[in-house]
């Protein structure tokens, strides 16, 4: 056909209304015209138009035939099949419903991981030409000292001045961290996230404030005037949208003047609600809203034309030109040999892409792949329903072609029922997405919060069609070529099913079977590897007894005496309070999020070889009752008391780690430890147990705690253990609070076990999923060998019937098709066991205590796969039993 | 009078040489130029123009465009184009060559 007429054509059918409409008053004109010629020829006006009428026609005919003449030939056959397919579907709804459910299994479960990981890997983040942007790790910000500091040399290292100078590698940088502040001008006081950015922080993005402006070179120098911008979401939220530019705010007790508003939308870095400056260089002054010290990041846009291998390459050869300049081992700071090694392991540059989803990135990828072994388990099982189909269908298929269809025509029939079937499951799949996407907000690294959500966009949808579509065609291409194979004449003779083609195909669903089973087996196995991780890591000791203990959280800006004031308040009414066994502070909470700071120490009077490397132990400051509160052992000396305050000489508390590294062989009670830039020793007074901090999958470090009551923290967890219910504890908690200073703010209010519990959910969240899959894939499995054991029962009846016609039991039958099956089974399962054993490698970094190859998982998996299969082909099969040969035989 | 049926496809034709022959024309005089040219001999269901117009005007050898008739009336107006007059030059050469095999073989020996 011309494609001029298909144009013509395509604009008839658009505006069909129209032409139709056009048609019929032509064609009424022409009937008016006859009937006036006619009866200026004589005739009646009645008369004139009766015959006009006649010798017009049915104009519904002809108005239909020109219809017919606009249609688009191939569309309109597709439009067709598609009804026919539909037709066809409804006539057989419990084959339609299962595999439309198996579909919406398989799809749904993929196009919702996807959607997690389009968020994480796929969709870039949402900043002007952000594949620029890089993270420089290990990059350091100059820190100018104060009065009564030691100044640290840093001129041995790689600076963000150097970085910011590198103009043919970087056209931009800048420096970031992130912690809380107290607002407490709105009439609630909130804790807010703050982001603490340096001037260049916004033109690195290419983010600009949506009402005046980002911050100036001088805002981040000491004694210029506190400057803040706000989150839009904040601004509307905390402050109804009103007018803010110029107005003042108090962020932890400080005054700051709002200079601008970010627009909606944008919360980098860490879900940020207020932005305040941070000075390059850095002063102490910077983290005094904050406990003291956050870890800051350097981030980058990389000049045009310069790829992030070679800015990487670049920068990499610039610290080894600073390792050459700076042979000698500084004795106080970690020696630069050392930072290169760390910056050739991690890359001088990285995406910042792939900084912010870090390692959830495998576990991401694992889960994807799952399911798309799950949607591989579901489509081969669709096959082969269609298989089974296949024999009833080849005699309607063979009267099709009798009548004149084309084998091709017959295919694409065949093809579209297949297409509507994983259409129509796509269709449960996405309406079940929003609903899944909840589960995959758990999955996404917590540093993409607020920069880049798991959401139902039209990518999403994209996806899911182009996975329908192809899964469709992919698992009905098969059949639909197999059923329309036979010649007609053959398949309406035969009866259907009974020829070489059915043993063929029997062969090919057993096949399928195998396949299915491979698949599952594989599956089972990372989700084995993914349980006997988590279980290890639930039964790991973890160095407290967190049942029936509360906390919350506090920041306390200001001066020590206010901070021991209220700590000391608290603690006496929390200690006289009804159903409260102790209570205690604690700077860091265990497991409450990434471990703090860590300070390096020199022991006095223990020699090691190898002395100028410094040693870090972990900064703790803690109360006396924190200990007994938490349940951590003291295994010798003391915990602190109320005589362990400033004036009282320094005392330390160190875990068994800190004391049997530090103190080997000797008892650590009574030695002292000194601290660089601190002259006077403190002295070990107590050893108590290891808790693991930070993450439960990290060994417990060195950690040692200095007295609450000689240093007072500004930000630190208040913990009660009782036995009250939970909301009653927490309650205590926050009255205590509230009846020593009623304008202080607390926040994270939980229950330790809550704690312990938050810090595994994402690794909780992988398992459940993988182990989900794993369970849908088995009952998919399972019903694949049901099904192809229930067909093959009712193909073989005749057989089955001669057999017992002449002689063979119902036991020969079963035997006979379960060994069958048996076969099938063992050699799906080994196949699957021995691609396991080579991929699961891919799983290793996400174990726990675990090895890829644990034998345990490799010996439970066939087990768990072989019950499910043993029952799906002997309940079938035991059918059999019941066949009357006689019934059979007549049956013929 | 007999009348005697139309046969299938010439109408296309017979549409394509009245418009040709009387220039812009509507349904109707098409049809009574049909009729005319026919000496009444060749019956058209008058309605039937109307689908055979829709096929010539997807085939792109007629365009239609709306005007107004001598009494004021709205009607469609056909025009014939050159790829019209192409094809009603091959249709007329092949109409032609049959009919003289025909009119050859069916004269009395």
């Amino acid at each position: 056909m011309h494609p001029l007429e298909w144009l013509r054509r395509l604009v008839l059918l658009l505006r069909r209304n129209r032409a139709t409409a056009e048609l019929e008053e032509e064609m009424r004109l022409h009937r008016e015209l006859r009937a006036e010629s006619l009866r200026a020829g004589g005739a009646s006006a009645s008369d004139a138009q009766a015959m006009a009428r006649r010798r017009f026609g049915n104009p519904l005919r002809h108005g239909e035939q020109s219809r017919d003449i606009w249609r688009l030939g191939s569309l309109d056959d597709l439009a067709q099949d598609i009804r026919y397919a539909a037709r066809r579907l409804r006539q057989r709804p419990g084959f339609t419903l299962s595999v439309m459910t198996v579909l919406a299994l398989g799809i749904g479960a993929t196009t919702a991981m996807f959607s997690a990981v389009d968020a994480a890997i796929l969709r870039p983040l949402p900043f002007p030409r952000s594949d620029e942007l890089v993270t420089l790790p290990d990059v350091n910000i100059p820190f100018a000292a104060e009065p009564g500091h030691p100044a640290r040399d840093l001129s041995k290292f790689i600076t963000i001045t150097d970085v910011i100078g590198m103009r043919q590698l970087f056209s931009n940088a800048a420096a970031y961290a992130s912690g809380g502040l107290n607002l407490s001008d709105p009439e609630r006081p909130l804790r807010v996230n703050a982001g603490v950015v340096s001037a260049t922080f916004f033109s690195t993005l290419g983010v600009g404030a949506i009402a005046g402006r980002t911050f100036s070179a001088a805002e981040g120098m000491p004694g210029a005037t506190h400057a803040v911008l706000l989150s839009y979401a904040l601004w509307q939220g905390a402050f109804g949208g009103r007018s803010m530019i110029g107005q003042n705010v108090r962020l932890s007790d400080e005054s700051y003047q709002v200079i601008g508003i970010m627009p909606p939308g944008f919360s980098f870095p860490a879900e940020s609600q207020v932005w305040i400056p941070m000075s390059v260089p850095l002063t102490e002054a910077t983290f005094r809203p904050f406990r003291g010290y956050i870890p800051s990041q350097v981030i980058a846009r990389r000049a045009p034309g310069v790829s992030t291998t070679s800015a990487a390459r670049q920068l990499l050869a610039r610290w080894e030109l600073a390792a050459v300049d700076h042979p000698e081992p500084g004795r106080r700071y970690p020696n630069v040999a050392r930072m290169l090694n760390e910056v050739r392991k991690s890359g001088a540059a990285i995406p910042l892409q792939v900084t912010l989803v870090g390692d959830r990135r495998t576990a991401l990828l694992v889960l994807l792949g799952a399911t798309g072994l799950l949607l591989l388990i579901a489509g081969a099982n669709v096959m082969n329903l269609q298989l089974s189909q296949a024999a009833t269908r080849r005699r309607e298929i063979a009267v099709r072609e009798v009548l004149g269809a084309t084998r091709s025509r017959v295919v694409r029939q065949l093809l579209a029922e297949s297409v509507l079937l994983s259409v129509g499951g796509a269709v449960v799949g996405v309406a079940l997405a929003p609903a899944a996407l909840g589960t995959m907000r758990a999955l996404l690294p917590a540093a993409l919060n607020g920069v880049a959500p798991a959401e139902v966009n039209w990518r999403l949808l994209v996806f899911a069609t182009v996975v329908a579509i192809v899964t469709g065609v992919g698992f009905g291409l098969w059949p639909a070529l197999g059923t329309t194979q036979v010649s007609p004449g053959e398949a309406i003779k035969s009866g259907g099913g009974h020829g070489a083609t059915s043993r063929r195909a029997h062969r090919v669903r057993r096949g399928l079977v195998v396949a299915e089973l491979a698949l599952t087996a594989i599956l089972l196995v990372g989700a084995g590897l993914m349980l006997r991780s988590f279980q290890r890591l639930m039964t790991l000791k973890i160095g407290m007894d967190v049942e029936h203990v509360g906390s919350v959280e506090l920041a306390i800006p200001g001066e020590a005496g206010r901070r021991t004031a209220l700590i000391q308040g608290a603690l006496a009414r929390l200690n006289a309070a009804p159903g409260v066994q102790s209570a205690g502070i604690v700077n860091d909470l265990p497991l409450g999020g990434p471990s703090g700071i860590a300070i390096a120490v020199q022991v006095d009077g223990v020699t090691r070889p190898t002395d100028d490397e410094p040693r870090f132990a972990r900064y703790l400051v803690a109360s006396g009752g924190y200990f007994r509160t938490l349940g951590i052992p003291l295994l010798r000396g003391r915990t602190f008391t109320a005589t362990d305050d400033s004036l009282a000489p320094p005392v330390v508390i160190v875990n068994a780690a800190m004391a049997s590294e530090y103190w080997p062989g000797t008892d650590a009670l009574g030695r002292t430890l000194r601290f660089p830039g601190l002259t006077a020793p403190v002295t070990v007074v107590g050893i108590v147990g290891d808790v693991r901090e930070g993450a439960l999958d990290q060994a417990p470090q060195p950690q040692m705690y200095f007295a609450a009551e000689a240093h007072p923290p500004a930000n630190f967890a208040l913990v009660a253990r009782g036995s009250l219910p939970p909301a009653a504890l927490l309650a205590q908690l926050n009255s205590a609070v509230h009846m020593t200073d009623r304008t202080q703010p607390v926040f994270h209010q939980r229950m330790m076990d809550e704690v312990v519990g938050q810090s595994v959910a994402p690794r909780r969240t992988n398992t459940l999923l993988i182990a989900a899959f794993a369970a849908l894939a088995l009952i998919v499995a399972t019903l694949g060998v049901y099904a192809v054991v229930a067909h093959g029962m009712t193909q073989r009846s005749r057989e089955f019937g001669i057999r017992a016609a002449l002689g063979a039991t119902g036991r020969d039958f079963v035997l006979s098709v379960s060994g069958e099956m048996a076969s099938t089974t063992a050699l799906g399962i080994a196949i699957g066991v021995g691609a396991a054993w080579e991929l699961s490698r891919l799983v290793e970094s996400l174990l726990f205590g675990v090895t890829a190859h644990d034998t345990a998982t490799f010996i439970a998996v066939p087990v768990v796969l072989l019950v499910p299969v043993a029952l799906a082909t002997l309940i079938p099969a035991r059918r059999v039993l019941r066949v009357n040969p006689a019934e059979v035989m007549r049956a013929e | 009078m007999t009348r005697d049926e139309i046969p299938p496809g010439t109408l296309d034709m017979l549409i394509l040489q009245t418009v040709l022959r009387h220039g812009t024309s509507h349904g109707f005089e098409i049809a009574e130029a049909i009729q005319r040219m026919s000496a009444d001999v060749l019956q058209v269901e008058e309605g039937s123009l109307y689908p055979a117009l829709q096929r010539v005007l997807i085939k792109g050898w007629l365009v239609a465009e709306w005007g107004r008739t001598a009494e004021n009336r709205r009607a469609r107006y056909y025009t014939i184009t050159a790829a019209g007059r192409k094809q009603l030059a091959r249709e007329v050469e092949s109409y032609q060559r049959v009919a003289h095999a025909i009119s050859a073989i069916l004269r009395p020996a």
